[in-house]
C-alpha cells in the first residue's frame, strides 16, 4: 500500500498497515516555543516561592531548573496522551514508530538527544533531518524509533448522502467505483455547485439526466444527486 | 456478486462495537479489576482481554478485505481508527514497574555496561591521558596551569583548597544543598550531553570527555605544586569514584553512538543507531544514578572539613571497590541471555 501524502505506514503482526500521521516542523516548532514558555513560567513561579525557603531554597531551585529542562519531556510523554503541554495543545503525541506507546527507554533517547538536534546552533541538525525525511524524524526520534504525529483523526470523507439508488450507465471499473464512493463521501464538505461540477466529469458513467427509477423524470436532475444515488447503489443499496 | 459494503457493515458491525466497548471497559478499568472472566456471560457485560484479542484479529481482517474491496472511506476510516486502537492496547509493554527498575538495577545496567568494554577503554584513556600528561606538566611547571585554565579559574581552586578553604572543602561559597542542586544541575548535564554528543561520529563525546580530564589533571597537578594536595585528594576520593565513572561511561555509551553511525557494519545506519540507543540506554540510566550519588556525596561528605583524610580515603577506596565491584561482577554468567533482549 503506498499513499502519496506524509501518511507513515506501521504494519502489524496481523498483517494490517496502521497509518500514522508524522507532524512536520512547523507544529513541533511551536510545540518547543509553547513548552519553553510554559517552564520558564514554572521556573519563575518556583523560583520567587524558593528564594523565600532558607537554606534548601536556591538548592531545590536548581533541582527544579535541571528537572525542568531534562526531565519534563520525559515525564509528560510517559504520561497518558505522550506528549508534553506544548504539543498536547498543537494536538501532537509521541509514539513508537510501530504505532505503539512510547517506551520509557525510547522517551529517555530522544529527550536527551535533543542536545544533538540542538547543534551546531538552533536546532540546525533537527530541522535539517526533519526537513529531509519523509517521516519529520529529528536525530533524537531516528535513534529511539519514535515519531511525532497527529493525535487527532482528520476526516476528510464522512458517510453518503441519503438518495434513492440509480445504476450507473455503464459497468464500472473498482477504480471508478472507488473515485464516485469517494466524491460521494465528501459532498458534505463541498458546496453543492462544486459537487455538481465534480460529479460531471463522471457523466458517462451517471444514468442520464431525465432517468428516473420506472421512468422519465420531468426536470433534469443535477449530475450532484445523481452520483450520490449511483453511490448509493454501489454501497448495495437496490 | 461480492458481498456490498451496506451488507458488510451489517453482518459484523455488532463486532466492532464490542471491541470498541471492550477497548473503553480496559481503558477506564484497572487491570486488577478486570479478572473476572476473559467472555461476557451478560449481554451488556464488557467483554474481558481475551474476548478483545479475539475481536481485534477480527476486526483486522474486516480492515484488510475493506481496504482489498475499496470499500467507502468512512467504513475503512473507522476500522483503521479501531483496529490502530486495539493494536495499541494489545501490544503495549507491561513490563514497567518496580520489579523492572529492580531487574534494570541489578541486570540490565552492569551487563550493558561491560557489553561496552572496548568503548569504555577508549573513553578511559581519552580520560586519563590528558590527566597524567597535563598533570605532570602542571606539577613541573604550575604556570602550565594557566595554557589550560584562566588565572580567575585558578584564583577559584585556590579559595576551594588552599589553607583558608575552612570549614567546607571544594567551594567558594553556598551551603550544603545549594551545591547538591549545582552539582545536580552541572554535572548530569554535562553526562547527558557528552552522550548525546556522541551522536557526531563520537567525535563530541571524545572531546567532552578528554576536556574533563585536562581540566582534572590541570587541578590536581596545580594544587599539588601548592601543598594543598591532601585537602583536594581527600576531598575528591570518595565522589570521585561515581563522578568519574560516570563521565566515562557517558563517553562510552556517546561513542558507541558514533560508532553505530560510522561503521552500522551489516545494517542499515539507522538500525543501527537504534540498536545502539537500545543497548545503551541500561548505561545511561547507570551514569545517571552515580551521577545523584556523586552528587549527594560530593555536597554532604566530600566538603565536611571536619572529617579525618584518613577517614575520607578508607571510605573512598571502599567506594571506588563497590563501584568496580557492580559494574565488574553484578549479575555476571546472565550477559548473554541478558542481552539477547533485544526488544524495545
Amino acid at each position: 500500500m503506498t499513499t502519496l501524502d506524509t501518511k507513515l505506514l506501521a504494519e502489524t503482526p496481523e498483517g494490517i498497515a496502521i497509518l500514522l500521521r508524522p507532524a512536520g516542523a512547523v507544529p513541533r516548532g511551536l510545540a518547543y516555543g509553547l513548552d519553553l514558555f510554559i517552564r520558564f513560567v514554572v521556573w519563575a513561579v518556583a523560583a520567587a516561592f524558593l528564594a523565600r525557603v532558607k537554606g534548601m531554597g536556591t538548592g531545590l531551585m536548581l533541582i527544579s531548573a535541571f528537572a525542568l529542562e531534562w526531565i519534563y519531556p520525559i515525564v509528560f510523554e510517559l504520561l497518558p496522551g505522550a506528549a508534553t503541554p506544548g504539543k498536547r495543545a498543537m494536538g501532537l503525541q509521541v509514539m513508537m514508530d510501530t504505532g505503539l506507546p512510547v517506551t520509557p527507554s525510547a522517551a529517555v533517547t530522544r529527550n536527551l538527544l535533543r542536545v544533538a538536534d540542538f547543534m551546531p546552533f538552533m536546532f540546525a541538525f533537527g530541522l535539517l533531518s526533519m526537513l529531509l525525511r519523509a517521516d519529520f524524524k529529528r536525530l533524537g526520534d531516528v535513534v529511539a524509533g519514535t515519531v511525532v504525529v497527529h493525535a487527532d483523526q482528520v476526516r476528510l470523507a464522512g458517510a453518503l448522502p441519503e438518495a434513492e439508488p440509480l445504476a450507473p450507465r455503464v459497468p464500472l471499473t473498482r477504480a471508478q467505483q472507488v473515485a464516485i464512493l469517494h466524491l460521494a463521501g465528501r459532498a458534505r464538505r463541498l458546496t453543492s455547485e462544486r459537487v455538481d461540477e465534480l460529479a460531471a466529469l463522471a457523466e458517462n458513467a451517471l444514468p442520464p439526466p431525465d432517468y428516473a427509477p420506472g421512468g422519465v423524470s420531468p426536470a433534469p436532475i443535477r449530475p450532484g444527486p445523481r452520483l450520490a444515488a449511483v453511490a448509493q447503489w454501489l454501497m448495495g443499496q437496490r | 456478486m461480492a458481498m456490498t459494503p451496506r451488507q458488510f457493515e451489517a453482518r459484523y458491525e455488532p463486532a466492532w462495537v464490542e471491541l470498541e466497548r471492550g477497548l473503553n471497559a480496559l481503558d477506564a478499568g484497572r487491570p486488577s479489576r478486570r479478572k473476572a472472566g476473559p467472555f461476557p456471560t451478560d449481554a451488556n457485560e464488557a467483554p474481558g482481554a481475551a474476548r478483545v484479542a479475539q475481536l481485534y484479529r477480527q476486526c483486522c481482517e474486516h480492515l484488510a478485505l475493506a481496504r482489498e474491496r475499496a470499500y467507502p472511506v468512512h467504513l475503512v476510516a473507522r476500522l483503521e481508527a479501531l483496529t490502530a486502537r486495539a493494536h495499541q492496547r494489545i501490544y503495549r509493554r507491561h513490563d514497567f514497574g518496580l520489579s523492572a527498575l529492580r531487574h534494570l538495577a541489578l541486570h540490565r545496567a552492569p551487563a550493558a555496561v561491560r557489553a561496552l568494554r572496548w568503548h569504555l577503554l577508549v573513553a578511559t584513556l581519552v580520560f586519563v591521558l590528558p590527566t597524567i600528561v597535563v598533570g605532570v606538566a602542571t606539577w613541573l611547571d604550575p604556570h602550565f596551569v594557566l595554557t589550560v585554565v584562566d588565572a580567575k579559574q585558578v584564583h577559584q581552586f585556590d579559595g576551594m583548597y588552599g589553607p583558608q578553604a575552612g570549614e567546607h572543602l571544594g567551594r567558594t561559597s553556598g551551603d550544603d544543598w545549594t551545591m547538591f542542586g549545582f552539582y545536580i544541575m552541572n554535572n548530569v548535564g554535562i553526562a547527558f550531553r557528552c552522550f548525546a554528543a556522541g551522536l557526531l561520529l563520537g567525535v563530541g563525546s571524545l572531546f567532552m570527555v578528554g576536556y574533563n580530564g585536562l581540566l582534572a589533571g590541570a587541578v590536581a597537578g596545580f594544587l599539588v605544586t601548592r601543598g594543598d594536595s591532601e585537602r583536594f585528594f581527600s576531598f575528591v576520593v570518595t565522589h570521585s569514584a561515581f563522578e568519574l565513572t560516570a563521565i566515562v561511561l557517558s563517553g562510552a555509551a556517546g561513542l558507541k553512538l558514533g560508532h553505530a553511525m560510522l561503521a552500522p557494519g551489516r545494517l542499515t545506519r539507522t538500525q543501527a543507531l537504534m540498536r545502539a540507543a537500545r543497548e545503551t540506554s541500561p548505561v545511561v540510566f547507570c551514569f545517571t544514578v552515580m551521577l545523584f550519588i556523586a552528587a549527594a556525596l560530593e555536597a554532604f561528605w566530600s566538603s565536611a572539613g571536619w572529617i579525618a583524610p584518613g577517614v575520607k580515603y578508607a571510605v573512598g577506596a571502599c567506594c571506588w571497590a563497590l563501584v568496580f565491584a557492580y559494574l565488574g561482577l553484578q549479575g555476571k554468567g546472565h550477559d548473554a541471555t541478558l542481552l539477547e533482549d533485544r526488544t524495545r
